[in-house]
C-alpha cells in the first residue's frame, strides 16, 4: 500500500538518528565559530556584509556575531536565541553561553552513539547543573555590607570583562569609567542614563566620562553660548507657521497688499508661538524640529539659546535627565515642566562644537565620549562598554561575586564529578559528561592563548582537589595562578545565567527526534 | 617567562577539532592585501615622491599625491584592505599629514608580523609585543622633540614647507608655508590657546592666474558676483553690511493662495502695489544706512527679483544674492554682525562695518572681496589660484595639509627633524631595547624596530639613490650619536637635517606610529571572515 503524501511539495521531514545528526551538527558548527573569541586571548572576526556596501565589522562579541549570520539550521537558531537572551538579561557571557551549550551537545552526541536514551542525558544534565549552581552558590562572595569592598569586586568585574576586548590595552581607564558610570546610577539598571557618544580622533585612553549631558547640536545664531541656572523647555512642535492642513485649502484675494498682509498675519502668529514659549519663563529651547531663521532671531533678540533639530533619541534623554517634559503646546505654561540644570556651554571635543548640559537634575546621568583611532575600533568600544555597563548594573543588584579564569568552571566540574560517583545507574555518564563540557571552557581559553592546554587543565584539576583553592588559569603569564591575588571577578549572575541557559538550550535540542521543514512560502511574482 | 610556554605551538591533545590550516590561511590574505595596499601608495612618499592619476567611476581625473585621497577613491574591497583605508582616513583626521607615511609603516609592519606568525609565534604575543614596542616609541620620539613657541613664526613655516615639499606644489612651498601659518595663527583664539577650529579658514578656489597669485585675505570674499542687474553699484566705501535672511520679492503666503483679478484696473493696481510693496522694503532698509546687502538663498521663493533688484540699484545698494544657509555663520562671525530674518528687524545696531566691498574681476571671473572690517571676527579666507582645475584640487589638499601641520603644532608644541631621522633613531633605540628584554617580546620588538626602517629606505628608493648605501650610512651616523641625521633629498647625501629647516609636528610622528600599529595589532587578531547580511 502505497502512503499518500502527507506534507506539502517542498516540505521535508527528517526523522530519529538524521533529525538527531542534523542539529548536532548545526550546533557544534555554531560554537567552533565563536570559540575562538572566548577569553583575554580570543580573536576576532570580520563581518563582512553581503548587503549594499559591504560594511566591514571587527567584533569580539559572540551577540554581534551570530546575530548577523545567515544560518538555516534549526538547531543554530536555537543557540543564537540563547545568546540573544543572554545578551538582553546580563549583557555579557554571550560566547560562553553558546560555547557551554555546544559542548555539552558535543558530549550528548557521544552519549547517544553509545545507545544512552536522550531522556537519561537530560535528566543527568538536569542533575548536574543543580548540583553545579549549587556549588557555585557556596561559593560565592558577597561584599555588599562594605562599600569600600564592594567598590573593589565591581573594577575587578569590569576589568576582567573588558580584558577579553578590544578595550584591554587600557581596561584600567575604561573599568574605572564603567564603574563611576554606574555607580552614579545608585543601583537602577536603566543605562538610558548612561549616554554613549563616539567621536573619531584621538585615542582610546583620551576617552572620559563626563556628569551631565552633551548634545551633538549647534546653539543659534547669535544666541548666548554660555547660561548659568538654564530653563530648558524641551519641545516637539513646528516652528513655521501653524499651517491649515486640509489639502487643497487655499486663499483668495484679489490684491497684492491682501497677500502681504496674510504673510504679515503668518509672520505675526510665529510671532506669538515664540513669545508664548519664551513666556515660560525659559532661557533654552531646544526642539526637535527645525527653528527657522524668522523664530531663531526673535529667540535671539530674547537672550534665549534656541536649538534646533535634535534627534528624537536626543530630546528625550535631554527630558528625562533635565526633569522636564516634552511639551508640543504651549498656552498653558504652568502645566508645562521645565526643565533645569546648571549650566550650559560650547564645549569642542576634537573637531566637533558638542552643547554641555551640567549640573542636570537627574543626578544619575552621565556622558562618556569615546575617542579612537576609527569607526571599526569606536564600534567595537562601544559594544565592550555597553558589556562591561550591563554587568556592572547587574551586579550593583545582586552583589555575589565569584572568581574568574575558569575556575568556577572547575569548581562545578568537581561538585559534579563527585555527585557522578554517588549516582548509580546510566545517568551518572551524563553526569560526567556534564563535567567535561564545563572543562572545555578553561580548555578553549587556555587554546585560545596558544597554551598548552591539556597540561594547564590537568594541573588546574590537581589544585581543585584541595579545598578552598582559588586556581584558575593565568593567561598573561601562561600558567595557573591564585584568582583572587589577580583580581579576575565573575559576577553570580552572569555564571548563573550561562549555565542555566546553556543547559536548557541544550535539553531543548536533545529532545527533538523530528524536523520538518516547512515549504517556503510562495511569494507571488510581481515581475 | 610567559613567552616560553606561549611558544608552544597549539597542542593536538585538546579533544576539539580545530581546523588551524584555514585560520593560517585568512590571516595571510588579510595581511596580503593589506600590504598590497600599502605598495600602491609607497612610491608617493617623500618629496621625491611620484603623484598618481586616478580616473574615477564618473570619468573625473584627479591627480594627487595625498595618501588619504588616493586610498579613499581606490574602492577596495578586501576588508582588511578597508582597514588600511580607514587607518590613513583616521590619520588625516588626527594629524592632517603623513597619511602616505601611517600607511607604508603598517604595510612594513604586517610584512614582518607574516615572518614572526611563519616562525610559530602566537598572534596575540605578537599583538602585545607590538602595542609595548608602539609606547616605546612615542617616548623615544618625545625625547627628541624640540619645544617650540608660537611666536617662532620661522619654525612654523619650516615644518609647513616640509608638508608642501612632497606635493605637485612644492615649488610654491615659499609662498604656500608662511600663507598656512598666517592663516592659523590669525584663527587662534587667545581665551583657548590649544583649540584651532580649522572652520574658521575658508578656502576659496578661484581658476584661473597660476598657484602663485594665491592670497591670503585679511576679510572676506565671495565666490560670486555682486548682482549687475540695472547698473547697481559693484564697489562701496565705508559699507555697512547687513545678512538678510529674508526676500525682497513680492509676498507670498505659506498657504496656498491665489490674486483673482476680475477686470482690467485692477491689474494695473496690482502691479502697483507690487512695486510700492518692494519700494518700502527697500526704503526701510536704506533708511538704516545700509549700503551692501548680503541675502541668502531661498528654496521657497526667489530671493530678489529683477524689480527690487532695480530698485536696490536705484538706492546705491550693492547686493550679493544666494548666500548659502551653511555659510553664514562664517560670515557672520566674519562681520562681527547678526543676520536679520525680517524687515521689521532691520536695525543699525545689526549691521556690520568695513572700508571697502568690491568687485574684483580675476581670470575670466569675478569674486567679491570684503577689506578692512570693522572689529572682524577671528576668520581667514584663502583665495586659491591655479591654472586649471586639477592644480587648484591639489594646491587646496595641500594647502589643507599644511594647514593641519600648523594645527598640530598649535595644539602639541613640539618639533621633531624629518627626513626619516625620528625613524632611524626609533629604530636604533628600540633595537638596543629589544636586547635587554626577553623571550618572545625581544624577538617582537626588534622586528617593529626593523619594520620602521621602511621610511627612510622608501625616501631613499624614491628619490632615486641607493637606498642600502643610505639607510646603512643613516645607521652608522645614528650609531655615532647623530640623532638628527637624516636623508637630504635634494643633495642626495646624509646631513644634519634639522639644520636643513626640514621639521616636522611631533604630533604628526607620534600618531602615524600608534595609529599605525593599533591597525596592524587589529589585523593580526583577526581569524575568521564571516559574510552576514
Amino acid at each position: 500500500m502505497a502512503i499518500e503524501k502527507i506534507f506539502k511539495d517542498d516540505a521535508s521531514e527528517e526523522k530519529g538518528e538524521r533529525a538527531r545528526m542534523a542539529s548536532f551538527v548545526g550546533a557544534i558548527a555554531i560554537t567552533d565559530l565563536v570559540k575562538t573569541t572566548l577569553g583575554p586571548k580570543g580573536m576576532d572576526k570580520i563581518l563582512q556584509s553581503t548587503g549594499r556596501g559591504h560594511g566591514v565589522t571587527v567584533t569580539n562579541d559572540g551577540a554581534t556575531i551570530l546575530k548577523s549570520l545567515h544560518i538555516d539550521n534549526p538547531a543554530a537558531k536555537v543557540l543564537i536565541d540563547i545568546s540573544k537572551v543572554q545578551d538582553d538579561e546580563v549583557g555579557d557571557g554571550t560566547t560562553s553561553v553558546v560555547v557551554l551549550a555546544g559542548e555539552l551537545l558535543r558530549e550528548a552526541e557521544k552519549l547517544v552513539a553509545a545507545k544512552i536514551h536522550p531522556m537519561t542525558i537530560i535528566s543527568g544534565y538536569r542533575m548536574a547543573a543543580e548540583c553545579a549552581r549549587n556549588a557555585l552558590l557556596q561559593r560565592v562572595v558577597d561584599n555588599k555590607e562594605n562599600a569600600e569592598k564592594f567598590k573593589s569586586d565591581l573594577m575587578k568585574i569590569a576589568r576582567t570583562t573588558l580584558s577579553s576586548k578590544i578595550l584591554s590595552q587600557d581596561k584600567e581607564h575604561f573599568a574605572q569609567l564603567a564603574v563611576d558610570a554606574v555607580m552614579r546610577l545608585k543601583g537602577s539598571t536603566n543605562l538610558e542614563a548612561i549616554q554613549i557618544i563616539k567621536k573619531p580622533g584621538g585615542s582610546l585612553m583620551d576617552s572620559f566620562l563626563d556628569e551631565g549631558f552633551i548634545l551633538d547640536k549647534k546653539i543659534g545664531l547669535g544666541q548666548p553660548k554660555r547660561i548659568e541656572n538654564a530653563k530648558i523647555l524641551v519641545a516637539n512642535t513646528a516652528m513655521d507657521t501653524d499651517k491649515v492642513k486640509i489639502y487643497g485649502a487655499r486663499v483668495r484675494v484679489d490684491s497684492m497688499s491682501k497677500v502681504a498682509e496674510i504673510e504679515g498675519a503668518e509672520k505675526e502668529k510665529m510671532r506669538e508661538k515664540v513669545q508664548k514659549i519664551i513666556a515660560h519663563g525659559i532661557n533654552c529651547f531646544v526642539n526637535r524640529q527645525l527653528i527657522y531663521n524668522f523664530p531663531e532671531e526673535l529667540f535671539a533678540d530674547a537672550g534665549v539659546l534656541a536649538i534646533e533639530h535634535a534627534d528624537f533619541d536626543g530630546i528625550e534623554r535631554l527630558a528625562l535627565v533635565t526633569g522636564g517634559e516634552i511639551a508640543s503646546t504651549f498656552d498653558n505654561p504652568e502645566s508645562v515642566k521645565i526643565g533645569h540644570c546648571k549650566l550650559i556651554e560650547e564645549i569642542m571635543i576634537g573637531e566637533d562644537k558638542l552643547i554641555h548640559f551640567s549640573g542636570v537634575e537627574m543626578g544619575q546621568a552621565c556622558t562618556i565620549v569615546l575617542r579612537g583611532a576609527s569607526h571599526h575600533v569606536l564600534d567595537e568600544a562601544e559594544r565592550s562598554l555597553h558589556d562591561a555597563l550591563c554587568v556592572l548594573s547587574q551586579t550593583v543588584n545582586d552583589t555575589r561575586v565569584l572568581l574568574g579564569g575558569g575556575w568556577p568552571e572547575m569548581v562545578m566540574a568537581k561538585e559534579v564529578d563527585e555527585l557522578a560517583r554517588k549516582t548509580p545507574g546510566k545517568k551518572s555518564h551524563a553526569i560526567e559528561a556534564f563535567s567535561r563540557a564545563l572543562v572545555a571552557i578553561p580548555t578553549i581559553i587556555a587554546d585560545n592563548a596558544g597554551l598548552d592546554s591539556a597540561d594547564l587543565v590537568a594541573q588546574l584539576r590537581a589544585a581543585h582537589h584541595k579545598e578552598g583553592c582559588n586556581a584558575g588559569i593565568d593567561v598573561i603569564s601562561g600558567s595557573v595562578g591564585d584568582m583572587a591575588e589577580l583580581g579576575i571577578s565573575e559576577s553570580f549572575k552572569v555564571k548563573q545565567a550561562v549555565l542555566l541557559s546553556a543547559t536548557e538550550a541544550a535539553e531543548m535540542i536533545l529532545r527533538v527526534d523530528e524536523i520538518i521543514t516547512c515549504a517556503p512560502r510562495q511569494r507571488e511574482d510581481r515581475m | 617567562m610567559a613567552a616560553v610556554t606561549a611558544a608552544q605551538p597549539r597542542s593536538s591533545k585538546t579533544e576539539s577539532y580545530v581546523d588551524n590550516k584555514r585560520k593560517e590561511d585568512i590571516r595571510q590574505a588579510n595581511i596580503n592585501a593589506a600590504r598590497s595596499v600599502a605598495d600602491a601608495v609607497r612610491t608617493s612618499l617623500g618629496p621625491k615622491g611620484m603623484d598618481k592619476m586616478i580616473s574615477t567611476a564618473s570619468g573625473e581625473v584627479i591627480i594627487t599625491n595625498d595618501g588619504a585621497t588616493i586610498l579613499n577613491k581606490m574602492e577596495v574591497l578586501q576588508p582588511a584592505a578597508k582597514m588600511l583605508v580607514e587607518l590613513s582616513k583616521s590619520q588625516d583626521a588626527a594629524a592632517g599629514d603623513g597619511t602616505t607615511t601611517v600607511v607604508v609603516i603598517a604595510g612594513a609592519l604586517l610584512k614582518q608580523c607574516l615572518s614572526l606568525l611563519s616562525h610559530g609565534i602566537h598572534p596575540t604575543v605578537i599583538s602585545d609585543s607590538l602595542h609595548k614596542a608602539s609606547t616605546k616609541a612615542v617616548d623615544v620620539l618625545t625625547a627628541m622633540a624640540v619645544p617650540l613657541e608660537l611666536s617662532d613664526r620661522e619654525s612654523l613655516i619650516k615644518s609647513a614647507s616640509t608638508s608642501l615639499n612632497s606635493k605637485v606644489v612644492s615649488q610654491y612651498s615659499t609662498l604656500l608655508a608662511p600663507l598656512a601659518v598666517d592663516s592659523v595663527l590669525s584663527v587662534v583664539d587667545p581665551a583657548k590657546p590649544d583649540m584651532v577650529d580649522l572652520r574658521d579658514i575658508k578656502i576659496v578656489k578661484r581658476l584661473g592666474g597660476t598657484v602663485d597669485d594665491t592670497q591670503l585675505i585679511k576679510g572676506l570674499v565671495f565666490d560670486k558676483k555682486a548682482s549687475h542687474a540695472a547698473g547697481g553699484p559693484t564697489r562701496m566705501e565705508n559699507a555697512k553690511i547687513a545678512v538678510i535672511q529674508f526676500q525682497i520679492s513680492p509676498p507670498k503666503t505659506d498657504i496656498e493662495q491665489s490674486i483673482v483679478v476680475s477686470d482690467y484696473t485692477q491689474m494695473d493696481r496690482i502691479l502697483k502695489e507690487e512695486r510700492n510693496y518692494i519700494l518700502g522694503m527697500i526704503k526701510k532698509i536704506k533708511a538704516t544706512g545700509c549700503n551692501v546687502l548680503l541675502i541668502q538663498k531661498s528654496i521657497l521663493r526667489d530671493a530678489v527679483t529683477d524689480l527690487s533688484l532695480h530698485y536696490l540699484a536705484k538706492a546705491k545698494i550693492m547686493v550679493i544674492k544666494d548666500v548659502e544657509r551653511d555659510d553664514i555663520e562664517f560670515i557672520t562671525k566674519t562681520l562681527n554682525c547678526l543676520p536679520i530674518a525680517n524687515i521689521e528687524h532691520f536695525r543699525a545696531e545689526k549691521l556690520g562695518h568695513a572700508d571697502l566691498v568690491e568687485e574684483v574681476s580675476i581670470g575670466d571671473a569675478k569674486i567679491v572681496k570684503v577689506t578692512g572690517i570693522k572689529d572682524m571676527g577671528r576668520t581667514t579666507t584663502v583665495l586659491v589660484r591655479g591654472s586649471n582645475q586639477l592644480v587648484i584640487d591639489e594646491a587646496e589638499r595641500s594647502l589643507h595639509d599644511a594647514l593641519c601641520v600648523v594645527r598640530c603644532l598649535v595644539s602639541k608644541r613640539f618639533l621633531i627633524a624629518g627626513g626619516g631621522a625620528p625613524e632611524i633613531e626609533l629604530s636604533r633605540q628600540l633595537g638596543a631595547w629589544s636586547k635587554v628584554l626577553h623571550g618572545m617580546e625581544g624577538y617582537c620588538v626588534r622586528s617593529f624596530a626593523e619594520a620602521l626602517e621602511v621610511i627612510p629606505y622608501t625616501l631613499a628608493e624614491n628619490a632615486g639613490l641607493n637606498p642600502i648605501a643610505i639607510v646603512t650610512e643613516l645607521r652608522n651616523r645614528h650609531a655615532q650619536g647623530e640623532i638628527n641625521a637624516g636623508i637630504n633629498v635634494r643633495k642626495g647625501q646624509i646631513t644634519n637635517i634639522l639644520e636643513e629647516n626640514v621639521v616636522q609636528p611631533l604630533l604628526v610622528s607620534t600618531s602615524a606610529i600608534t595609529l599605525a600599529t593599533e591597525c596592524v595589532r587589529m589585523i593580526l587578531k583577526i581569524d575568521d571572515i564571516v559574510n552576514v547580511r
